[in-house]
Order: structure tokens, then C-alpha cells, then sequence
């Protein structure tokens, strides 16, 4: 099993240790640096009086606080409601823009048709969109899923169109003389063509969709963190508003880590991905 | 950020037409409880609707109450009105401005009233200490920051600038958010702010001065807030709405008479410090809307131009 892994990145692999002693190590480092500079002045910014500590409190006690909170379990029921919001609505996003952005994107007439609609929509706002959703659903689920599925469709359906009109005319012609049929053309030369770009929509809707799942819930009231945000402000709870606010940060990390590892996992042949691994 | 009561109402009726009200009253099995959804926001005053559930004022009458938190009260009316609440909280002059917007909005009952006592309400105008305003008459020419524009925040520190001998008219005004307010005023951002619990509390234990009980100048038994339904929904379930409306007057009278029991239940559903809650100065609870202090700030309304003329009250009130 361990050899298989270790075999599986072939010739480039063998030399890939070496090369990342000599460049990866800087990337970490600072990042730790980074973190540890904003903390440190979170710390003394309140300590020293430069903000009052009443309304700022300093970092240990926002941290010592998020501790507490993450052992109870309405701390996690609330990052749950939030992340279901988020899965659910990107998900539905995602494959309404792939399967429309595919269709709409290989007939000319029918993009040419849709664009100015579509430069009209995209546009707008999600969250201009709330007093409608809680018009329609309240402070159903379905609000919270309305704001994040429009937020993110645009992103990821732009994309796709993109994709969808980089298709190398050559291999497209190529695969016409080779007698592929039109699925097995989108499927060989489109799709590979049209998948970075669909993983670089993915990966902004990703971050949008989070902060429009909180964002519903903040102004809405749906459960979840923006709710509890607002509790918290409610109650004058000023570090556990910094509290949740962190907590929102770290999801977004660990959101945008694994969407990083998903697109490196799915665009493994590709040059850019193939190019950062050997530079 | 938050859309504005105003126009959250005027969408509402734009679109009331478009979305008809789907009927949400479900039909009650013999023995078995009804279930009520109430649109409330976490604050002080619906302290008594959570004791009801809990001391089962609500389940005693076969209601199982479910109350749903809309934050800022931005869900709360369009709630009311497309029917995912069954009955809501809201201050009297949104529901009044509602109500002359055109939504058939009718109280079922009081929410909060004015602890009655100058200097010492829920709600007040607070300046910094050293500041040189002594009275609200001295607010004339500077900015008092308050929740809500054309609301009951303004209407009524307007009355205490009048009560005082100022000119409210030279009175400005800006939209903040009551948890931002003590900051605000602490760092001087804003020359007075209107707040109420828990950040009243929060800014006296700062030090900081109180120069006004406005819902107090405005009148003495001013019911703030109510609960109420619309039209529609109330005529449908007749019965189960007189059975909230008792349910309602049931959960005040009990809070009303245990002041304890509602500093305990606020520990459950707000995140307020507990030595905040052991000190806060908490509302009345009467289960009756006074009317006439109703009367009183619907015409400070008209005055100010809230309102283009005198609203038809007996259309909201019980």
C-alpha cells in the first residue's frame, strides 16, 4: 500500500523531494509568522488601551472563550446548520451551472441569445435578494439556500462558459476527422478543456457560499453561526462575537484547504497543477 | 445594512398580491397539541412568552408553541404576513406604521412597557460623562445615534427633547445598531445615543451619564412593544387565537409578578452577562395595551411626520 503511493507520482517524483527542500520550506514559515504577528497584535492592541479592551477583547480571551463554546453542542449544531446551507446550495449551484453552462455555452446562437441577460442578472447582489427570499420562505432553510445558490451559480456558470469557448479548435477538428460522436467529443475534448475552469469557479463559489450562508443567517435570523453571531451581539457577549467570527475563519480555511486538495486531486494531469508540484 | 421596517413593509405589500398567503393552520387531532409558530427576536422583552412555554401557560390550552428567532425583526412582519408566523413581537410604531402601509396587522396583546420611573427605565439617552449636555433640551444641534430611522426611537427622544423645552426639529439623527452604540458613544464617534437593555446597563456601568427617559416623557405607562397577527390569520382560527391571547396575558402576569423567574429564563436563550442580568432594569409586563399611551405616541407620530394623518387605531388594538 505505502510503496504504491510512493511509486504513484512517476518520473517527477523521484526528484520532487530535493526541489521542495529547496523552495516549499519559505511558504509555511512565513505563513506561521504571519499568523503569529496578527495575533500577537490582537493581543496588545486591546492590552495597551489603543482600543477599549470592553468592546475588543484581546485574542487569549476570544480563544479561551471559542475553546469553551466548541465542547458544548449547540456550538456545533450551529456550524452544522451552517454547513449544510453551504454544501446544499453549492451543490445545487454546481450542477445547474455545469449542466446549462454546457448546454447553452456549445450553441452559439443560444449564448449569444442569453448574454445580455445573464450580464444583466449577474450582477446583482445576493444579498439585495433577502427581502424577497424571506418574503417567499421566511426563515425557512430555503432562504438561506436562495441567497447562496444565486451568489454561486454566476461564478461557477461564467467559468464554464469560458471553459466551454477555450476548446482548441484543432483538437476539436481532429476529433471530428477521428469520427467522435458529439458526447464523445464533449467528454474528450470539452470536459478536459472546460475543467479548470469549472474547479477556479468552484473554488471562488466555495468562499462566496460560506460567507453568503452566514450572511442569511446573520440578517435573517435561519439558525446557524450568523445567528448565533447576532445573539451574541444581542446579549452585549462581545468575545463570543469574536468568538464565532474566528470560528467562521477557520472554516473557511479548512474549506478553502480542502477545495485546494480536490482541485490538485481532480487537475493532477494538468500543467498548472503539474507545474507547481515541479517548480 | 439591515433593509428598514419602511421598506421591508412596502416590498411586503408589492409583493402580497404576487404570493398568495398559503395556509398554514394545521388541523388539530383530537388530543393532540396544535403547533404555533412565533416570530421573536432574542431580546429582554420576550422574556415572558419563553416562561409561558416553559410553565405551560401555552400547552396547558393544547399550543405547542415553537418560537423561531428572526434576528434584526427584518423577517419578522413579512413572516407574519405570508404566514410562516402564526403571531410575532414587534414595537408599537412599526406595527402601526405596517398597519397605515396597508398590512392587516391587529395586536393581540402587550409585549413590554415602560418601567415607568425617570432614570431609571429600560431604554434612555446616555452621553458620555464629561459631556456639557445636561438635559435633552441640550441634544439641539447634535447626533443621537438610535436603532431604527422614523421609528419609536426617535419619536419618543424627540418628546423628551419637546418635554424638556427643546426644539426637536434641531435634534439629527442616525441609524445604529444597539450593540455598536456603547462603543460608539465610548469613543466618540456620536454625541448621545438612545439604548436600551442590556446595553443601557452596560453604558452606565461604564460611567457614562443618562439624561433621559424618553418612552417615561413620552408616557408613563407607554407600551413599547405587542404581539400581534394578521387579519387573515386570526379569522381563520378564531378559537386558537383567543387561546394564545389568554396564553399571552397568562405568561405576562406571571412574569410580571416574578421578576426573578425572567432574569432566570434570559440566562437560557440570551447570551447577556449574568451580572448584567442580575442588574439590568427590566420592562413591566401589563397584559393590557394602554391605549391612550398608544394614543399619545401615534399623535407624536403624526407630528413628526411619520405619519400623513392620524392612524385608525381601533383597526390595530384588541
Amino acid at each position: 500500500m505505502s510503496t504504491a503511493t510512493a511509486q504513484a507520482p512517476t518520473p517527477g517524483g523521484v526528484r520532487r523531494p530535493g526541489v521542495r527542500a529547496r523552495t516549499a520550506p519559505d511558504r509555511p514559515l512565513l505563513g506561521t509568522l504571519g499568523i503569529l504577528a496578527l495575533l500577537l497584535s490582537w493581543e496588545a492592541v486591546p492590552r495597551l488601551g489603543i482600543v477599549p479592551e470592553r468592546y475588543f477583547p484581546p485574542v487569549s480571551e476570544v480563544l479561551t472563550t471559542l475553546v469553551e463554546r466548541a465542547g458544548t453542542a449547540p456550538f456545533w449544531e450551529a456550524v452544522g446548520h451552517t454547513l449544510y446551507g453551504w454544501a446544499l446550495g453549492l451543490a445545487i449551484a454546481f450542477a445547474a451551472a455545469v449542466l446549462l453552462g454546457f448546454v447553452l455555452g456549445s450553441t452559439p446562437r443560444v449564448r449569444a441569445f442569453t448574454t445580455s441577460t445573464v450580464d444583466f442578472l449577474r450582477p446583482i447582489p445576493s444579498v439585495a435578494l433577502i427581502p424577497l427570499a424571506v418574503l417567499m420562505y421566511g426563515t425557512d432553510i430555503r432562504s438561506t439556500l436562495l441567497l447562496v445558490i444565486y451568489a454561486c451559480f454566476w461564478l461557477i456558470y461564467i467559468q464554464v462558459l469560458y471553459g466551454v469557448a477555450d476548446v482548441d479548435p484543432v483538437a476539436e477538428q481532429t476529433a471530428r476527422s477521428y469520427g467522435l460522436g458529439r458526447l464523445s467529443r464533449i467528454r474528450h475534448v470539452v470536459w478536459p478543456t472546460t475543467l479548470p475552469y469549472l474547479m477556479t469557479g468552484l473554488r471562488l463559489a466555495a468562499a462566496v457560499g460560506l460567507i453568503l450562508s452566514i450572511t442569511a443567517q446573520l440578517i435573517i435570523g435561519s439558525p446557524g453561526i450568523g445567528q448565533q453571531i447576532t445573539n451574541a451581539q444581542q446579549g452585549g457577549a462581545v468575545a463570543l462575537v469574536y468568538a464565532w467570527i474566528v470560528a467562521t475563519g477557520i472554516l473557511g480555511v479548512v474549506i478553502n484547504i480542502g477545495v485546494r486538495a480536490l482541485e490538485r486531486r481532480v487537475l493532477r494531469w494538468h500543467t498548472s497543477v503539474r507545474g507547481e508540484a515541479a517548480a | 445594512m439591515r433593509p428598514s421596517t419602511a421598506l421591508l413593509a412596502a416590498a411586503t405589500t408589492a409583493l402580497l398580491a404576487a404570493t398568495a398567503c398559503s395556509p398554514s393552520g394545521e388541523e388539530p387531532a383530537e388530543g393532540e397539541l396544535i403547533t404555533v409558530t412565533a416570530g421573536v427576536i432574542p431580546i429582554v422583552d420576550v422574556a415572558p412568552v419563553h416562561l409561558g412555554v416553559e410553565q405551560g401557560f401555552f400547552s396547558d390550552r393544547g399550543i405547542d408553541l415553537r418560537l423561531e428567532a428572526g434576528s434584526g425583526g427584518a423577517a419578522i412582519v413579512p413572516g407574519v404576513v405570508n404566514g410562516e408566523f402564526d403571531f410575532a413581537f414587534s414595537n408599537v410604531a412599526s406595527l402601526i406604521v405596517a398597519r397605515e402601509q396597508g398590512l392587516p396587522l391587529v395586536a393581540l396583546g402587550n409585549g413590554a412597557t415602560s418601567a415607568g420611573e425617570q432614570g431609571a427605565d429600560f431604554g434612555g439617552v446616555f452621553v458620555l460623562d464629561d459631556s456639557d449636555v445636561t438635559g435633552a433640551a441640550d441634544l439641539e444641534g447634535l447626533t443621537v445615534a438610535i436603532n431604527n430611522l422614523n421609528n419609536i426611537g426617535d419619536t419618543t427622544v424627540r418628546q423628551s427633547v419637546r418635554v424638556d423645552g427643546g426644539d426637536p426639529g434641531e435634534v439629527d439623527f442616525v441609524e445604529l445598531p444597539f450593540p455598536d452604540m456603547p462603543a460608539a458613544l465610548e469613543t466618540g464617534q456620536i454625541d448621545a445615543v438612545w439604548a436600551v437593555e442590556p446595553f443601557a446597563s452596560v453604558i452606565r456601568e461604564a460611567g457614562h451619564r443618562e439624561i433621559a427617559s424618553n418612552f417615561v416623557d413620552t408616557h408613563p405607562d407607554l407600551s413599547v412593544a405587542a404581539y400581534f397577527t394578521s387579519e387573515d390569520r386570526s379569522a381563520r382560527d378564531p378559537e386558537l387565537f383567543e387561546d394564545i391571547t389568554a396564553a399571552l396575558a397568562e405568561s405576562l402576569t406571571y412574569a410580571e409578578a416574578n421578576p426573578d423567574e425572567v432574569r432566570r429564563i434570559l440566562g437560557t436563550y440570551t447570551e447577556i452577562d449574568e451580572q448584567v442580568i442580575e442588574r439590568m432594569v427590566l420592562p413591566r409586563f401589563p397584559e393590557e395595551i394602554d391605549e391612550e399611551s398608544v394614543r399619545t405616541l401615534a399623535d407624536l407620530m403624526v407630528t413628526d411626520g411619520l405619519l400623513d394623518s392620524e392612524p385608525d387605531l381601533d383597526a390595530l388594538l384588541p
